[in-house]
């Protein structure tokens, strides 16, 4: 059910229930702080008011909470926060996989909440690339047709030139004819994250992207993500939970109870770690987080 | 372990319902027919018991059949009051009743039931067997006077006051309808015309001293059998059959059996298919449900549960299955023999439907099928669950992959495929017909269990082929959904496997039938020399007076009658085979080609000759000048020389043995009283055909029961005769193509449920549900072509089988449907496409998130 573009009336009740009144109140603690801006680059990708709520009445709740945010074009930005704060929430709702309860999302100069299926199908396609957890390849293609497969469906042709590079920046060059079953975890996410950089879209999603990993296969991945940004010019978010995987980044942001609380540019694992202990003192008192809703 | 198993069963309870429906639909056609077939049979008992006199007297009948050559056999009127005076009778009657005369109403449309049940038209006797009562109208009394059944009344739109055209064997009468008569029992399909009894003999048997059967009703304190002891003690029974009411009833039940047997047969067919295909959607589904439950029942292993009661666990919700779909198919087979009874109704046969008999037999039958094909198709996967190592529980096992070699199922299925490949092979160089009968049916078995076990390992070729255009066509969603089906090649050959079971026999089928129409065509072509044919569409004898009325039609020249009779014929080897011979007029060498491999027509028509087919002389070890003793219906008996031996391509049509045929004259000679079969005409010198068709058209407006024919029109009464065999297949078809329709149903949804990740990162990563659903569809029409594909190539081989069995009943031209074949193709397809509708509309709603998150 979409309802982003007309005001949505939401008030907070005491147990982060949503109950929809007649008045136009909305609760935004982080209104006027619009987090990740950086003029440079320009912006990628865009929310305002950004609020997702599951479920109705009394049972309802809040995953993200008028969330602003501002994405960085040409940056790495990290999405960092507890379990159930609504970072994977945030991401969809980006991404125009989920749909948003109120608010607005941009990707690029294009309002996508409001756009129908068919059209975030598009946008998806054309314009937004993903690696996900684990999960990512389709099991009958084979690298080189996982990697080509939005273009594929698109109907385009994919830069040849573009995609050599990108396959070789990832060291996939003799793996292109495998199977996913025949990759290790490690070459299947860079599979994936040649496929999320071939069609060379405007904003790279990577949901936890080094959770099935192990350090090594996690620090190449992470590494290819940092090279997609300083050498291809890609803009990518990450979803994570690992401080280690968020220093890579070139902003962190920190999300808790469905609210941007905090953000850290040029963040150093240990100063991610020390940001992220305080929102656990700071959140503890508030009492459990949010539904099992995160990805 | 029982409650696991119930949980288990409950959960699944909606991806079994379409194998829960196979079963039910077997279990309705097994308990459907054996419901109507005691329901007819138990009503049919009641009407012959109750209408059958204490003791009827018939002639002795030693040759069946006699309705093919119109015959009526008689024993004297006079007979009834010997009966009469035999101790313990109370009444006797001479009876006549005849079925070879033909009623026609003032329109000269037939008064006769379509469906093949005979027009009876017999004496007016009020006795307490009469299954009929006067409901409007009276008695018939004198000549021109009939009672007509209310039935018939109803369904040809005649009142009481029409008038009615019979032609009887001795001549045409007209009849006023004077009052109609109602069934007080269940109306068997006839139509009744009843006349007065003093006028019956005369008017159907030519005199009034002839009757058709005398009956005797018992007196008080007499038994039927004593009474039958006793009358036949008077009269011999050399001569007559002396039969008690309960004896009547059985032969008279009898005689309708076959015509039930028919139906009986053809809906355990059906039951049959439903079966066999249903069998394949079984595994399919355990299968899967295994598969997917892989990491479900590691975890029963891990915590203790032993091989033995994980595959207990998983036949006893198979046989859950099996009970929940009994127990709906036997009431969905109570549904369908009532529909069947109310059909028969609207043929004319009134069974109440309400009489439903459901015997202590059908139940159990139903819970056997049921049970049992469940708990067969429930084994294997049965086994393979138990396979599963505790281990499953751990591993971070990726949903269904390859599955394990089929190097068992490649030897198996090579081996069995071997043995029907040369069974094939044996029956195509066979040259008796029952060993090479014998040969096809190990054959058709053997290679379709072999073609079914080998499947799997077809796949992958096929499906490369079938599907090498699609990613070229369809781009990634044609690539994406033809590597899908090559993804489980055990499962995709299961789910052809039911298609294709279904279509190789029909396949098979319409090549044996095609084949058969055009050696029809081609021994028509070759023997038939007339310009015209007169004759029956179901070839049943008709009066001769309409050979009097075709000689007599300006325009026709040579009219050749041919009469057919049952005849038992003593061989030198001495066997007495029993068979239908044919008597023809003069001039047969100008209406037919016949080719003799020795002698000619004049001496196999000359008087006292006959001739038969040639490769069946030499079997029985006749040879030319041999003398044949041949009986007759009727008790005549001849001894005939053989004048002539024919070398026809098959021994004159089905169902006759030998060829055998005389002239007309040595049949008349013994069979006086026959009726004419066929009338072949040659148009006059100086006539053309076109002129004189017309001119016997008109000449026969009175006689609706024979048509004329041409050469064209007489190969296409052949074609349409064929053509009723095929329509049973074709129904056969339907069927089957139901159930495996529901089997790729089945198959893709289970896969969608499967694949949910799957669909949810394709859609994540830009994939229109559009594009998606063609996924699903190209990968079903995919499967539905490569079962029709199987199963046109064994049916091909089927067939060419099948028609060198033909061959050696010398039908051996060969005809492949190529028409049929491509339409099976392309609605094999469509077959795809429809199976495909709900798993892609369903796979197109799946929330992507959702997906993306299953587990």
């Amino acid at each position: 059910m979409r309802c982003a573009g007309s005001p949505v009336s939401l008030t907070l009740a005491p147990g982060r229930a949503v109950q929809a009144t007649g008045e136009a109140v909305l609760s935004t603690p982080a209104a006027q702080h619009v987090s990740g801006r950086t003029p440079d680059g320009g912006i990628a990708a865009r929310a305002r008011g950004l609020t997702k709520a599951y479920g109705s009445g009394e049972t309802a709740v809040l995953a993200l909470d008028a969330v602003d945010v501002d994405i960085a074009r040409g940056r790495f930005t990290a999405v960092m926060g507890p379990s159930g704060s609504g970072k994977s929430t945030l991401m969809h709702c980006l991404a125009g996989l989920d749909t948003v309860s109120a608010g607005q999302v941009w990707l690029g100069e294009t309002e996508i909440t409001g756009l129908r299926e068919r059209e975030l199908t598009r946008l998806r396609r054309d314009r937004i690339g993903f690696m996900f957890q684990s999960f990512n390849l389709i099991p009958t293609l084979t690298a080189a047709e996982n990697i080509t497969l939005p273009m594929d469906i698109a109907g385009r042709r994919p830069d040849p030139r573009w995609l050599d590079r990108v396959v070789d920046a990832l060291g996939l060059r003799d793996r292109l004819g495998h199977r996913p079953a025949q990759l290790s975890g490690g070459q299947q996410q860079r599979v994936a994250c040649a496929r999320a950089l071939a069609s060379r879209p405007e904003l790279i999603f990577a949901d936890e992207p080094t959770g099935n990993l192990d350090s090594r296969a996690g620090l190449e991945v992470l590494g290819f993500l940092r090279e997609a940004v300083d050498d291809l010019g890609q803009s990518v978010v990450m979803v994570t939970h690992d401080p280690g995987a968020a220093a890579h980044s070139d902003l962190v942001l920190f999300l808790a109870d469905g609210r941007i609380e905090d953000e850290l540019p040029g963040p150093t694992a240990e100063a991610v770690l020390e940001r992220m202990k305080r929102f656990e003192v700071v959140r503890r008192p508030s009492g459990d987080g949010l539904g099992g809703q995160e990805g | 372990m029982l409650k696991a198993t119930l949980r288990s069963f409950l959960a699944h309870k909606g991806r079994l319902a379409l194998s829960a429906l196979a079963v039910i639909l077997s279990v309705a056609f097994v308990a459907g027919s054996l419901i109507f077939s005691d329901t007819v049979t138990r009503t049919f008992d009641r009407l012959f018991a109750s209408t059958a006199a204490d003791v009827t007297v018939q002639p002795k009948q030693d040759l069946r059949s006699a309705r093919l050559s119109g015959t009526v056999q008689t024993l004297p009127a006079a007979l009834r009051d010997r009966v009469a005076t035999v101790d313990g009778v109370a009444a006797a009657r001479a009876e006549v009743s005849v079925q070879n005369a033909f009623v026609v109403d003032r329109h000269n449309k037939s008064v006769g039931p379509t469906t093949g049940a005979p027009t009876i038209v017999t004496a007016w006797h009020v006795t307490h067997h009469s299954p009929v009562r006067i409901t409007s109208g009276r008695a018939p009394l004198g000549p021109g006077e009939a009672l007509l059944d209310a039935d018939t009344a109803d369904r040809k739109h005649v009142r009481t006051g029409d008038p009615l055209t019979v032609q009887a064997q001795p001549g045409t009468f007209r009849v006023r309808v004077v009052g109609i008569a109602t069934f007080t029992t269940t109306n068997p399909g006839a139509a009744l015309v009843y006349l007065d009894p003093a006028v019956a003999g005369r008017e159907l048997l030519g005199s009034s001293a002839k009757a058709t059967s005398v009956t005797a009703d018992a007196a008080a304190g007499v038994s039927d059998a004593e009474l039958e002891r006793r009358i036949g003690a008077a009269l011999g029974t050399r001569t007559y059959d002396v039969k008690t009411a309960a004896e009547q009833a059985k032969s008279a039940a009898a005689t309708l059996g076959t015509f039930l047997d028919v139906i009986k047969y053809v809906m355990l067919g059906f039951a049959g298919v439903a079966l066999l295909v249903g069998v394949f959607l079984i595994v399919n589904t355990f299968s899967m449900l295994i598969a997917q439950r892989t990491r479900e029942l590691g975890l029963l292993r891990a915590l203790g549960a032993d091989r033995r009661q994980v595959r207990r666990s998983v036949l006893t919700e198979a046989l859950l299955l099996g009970l929940v779909g009994s127990t709906l198919g036997l009431a969905a087979g109570t549904g369908l023999a009532y529909g069947l009874i109310r059909l028969m109704s609207a043929f004319g046969m009134n069974l109440k439907a309400t009489e439903m008999v459901i015997g202590w037999g059908t139940p159990v039958a139903a819970y056997v099928v049921g049970l049992g094909v469940t708990f067969v198709a429930a084994y294997l996967p049965s086994r393979r669950a138990a396979a599963v190592s505790p281990m499953a529980a751990l591993a971070d096992a990726e949903v269904a992959g390859v599955g394990r070699p089929l190097t068992v199922r490649a030897i198996a299925g090579a081996v069995v495929a071997a043995a029907g490949a040369a069974a094939l092979a044996g029956c195509a160089a066979a040259t008796r017909t029952a060993q090479a009968a014998s040969l096809l049916g190990a054959g058709v078995a053997l290679t379709l269990i072999g073609t079914v076990v080998a499947g799997p390992l077809l796949v992958r070729p096929v499906i490369q082929v079938l599907g090498g255009a699609f990613p070229a066509l369809f781009g990634p969603v044609g690539r994406m959904s033809q590597r899908n089906a090559l993804r489980n090649p055990r499962r995709t050959g299961a789910t052809a496997a039911a298609l294709m079971v279904g279509l190789a026999l029909v396949s098979g089928m319409s090549v044996a039938s095609a084949s058969m129409s055009a050696s029809f065509d081609r021994q028509i072509d070759r023997t038939l020399g007339a310009d015209f044919v007169v004759q029956n569409a179901n070839f049943m004898p008709f009066t001769r007076q309409i050979a009097d009325r075709v000689t007599a039609t300006p325009g026709a020249g040579l009219v050749v009658r041919q009469r057919l009779t049952p005849v038992a014929v003593r061989l030198p080897d001495g066997r007495r085979v029993r068979t239908t011979a044919a008597g023809y007029g003069p001039g047969l060498d100008d209406v037919a080609h016949l080719t003799y491999a020795r002698g000619g027509s004049a001496a196999a028509l000359a008087d006292g000759h006959l001739a038969l087919d040639a490769d069946w002389a030499r079997d029985h070890r006749v040879r030319l000048g041999s003398v044949l003793p041949v009986e007759f219906p009727g008790g005549g008996r001849a001894e005939l020389t053989v004048g002539a031996l024919t070398d026809q391509e098959s021994a004159e049509g089905f169902g006759t043995q030998g060829g055998i045929f005389f002239g007309l004259a040595t049949l008349e000679k013994y069979v006086p009283d026959g009726q004419d079969s066929a009338l072949y005409v040659n148009a006059a010198p100086g006539t053309g055909a076109a002129d004189l068709r017309p001119r016997l058209e008109r000449a026969l407006t009175a006689f609706p029961q024979v048509q004329v024919r041409d050469q064209a029109d007489y190969k296409e009464l052949v074609h349409d005769q064929i053509a009723v065999l095929l329509y049973l297949v074709y129904a056969l078809l339907g069927l089957a193509i139901v159930i495996a329709v529901l089997g790729v149903v089945n198959t893709l949804a289970l896969s969608v449920v499967e694949r949910t990740r799957e669909i949810g990162l394709l859609r994540a990563i830009g994939l229109a549900r559009r594009q998606l659903r063609r996924m699903i569809r190209l990968e079903s029409v995919v499967i539905a072509v490569f079962g029709a594909v199987l199963g046109l190539a064994l049916g091909l081989v089927w067939g060419l089988c099948m028609q060198q069995v033909l061959a050696l009943r010398g039908l051996t031209a060969l005809a492949i449907p190529w028409g049929t074949i491509v339409v099976v193709m392309i609605g094999s397809a469509v077959v795809g496409v429809v199976a495909a509708l709900l798993p892609a509309l369903r796979a197109s709603r799946m929330n992507v998130l959702a997906a993306i998150a299953h587990e």
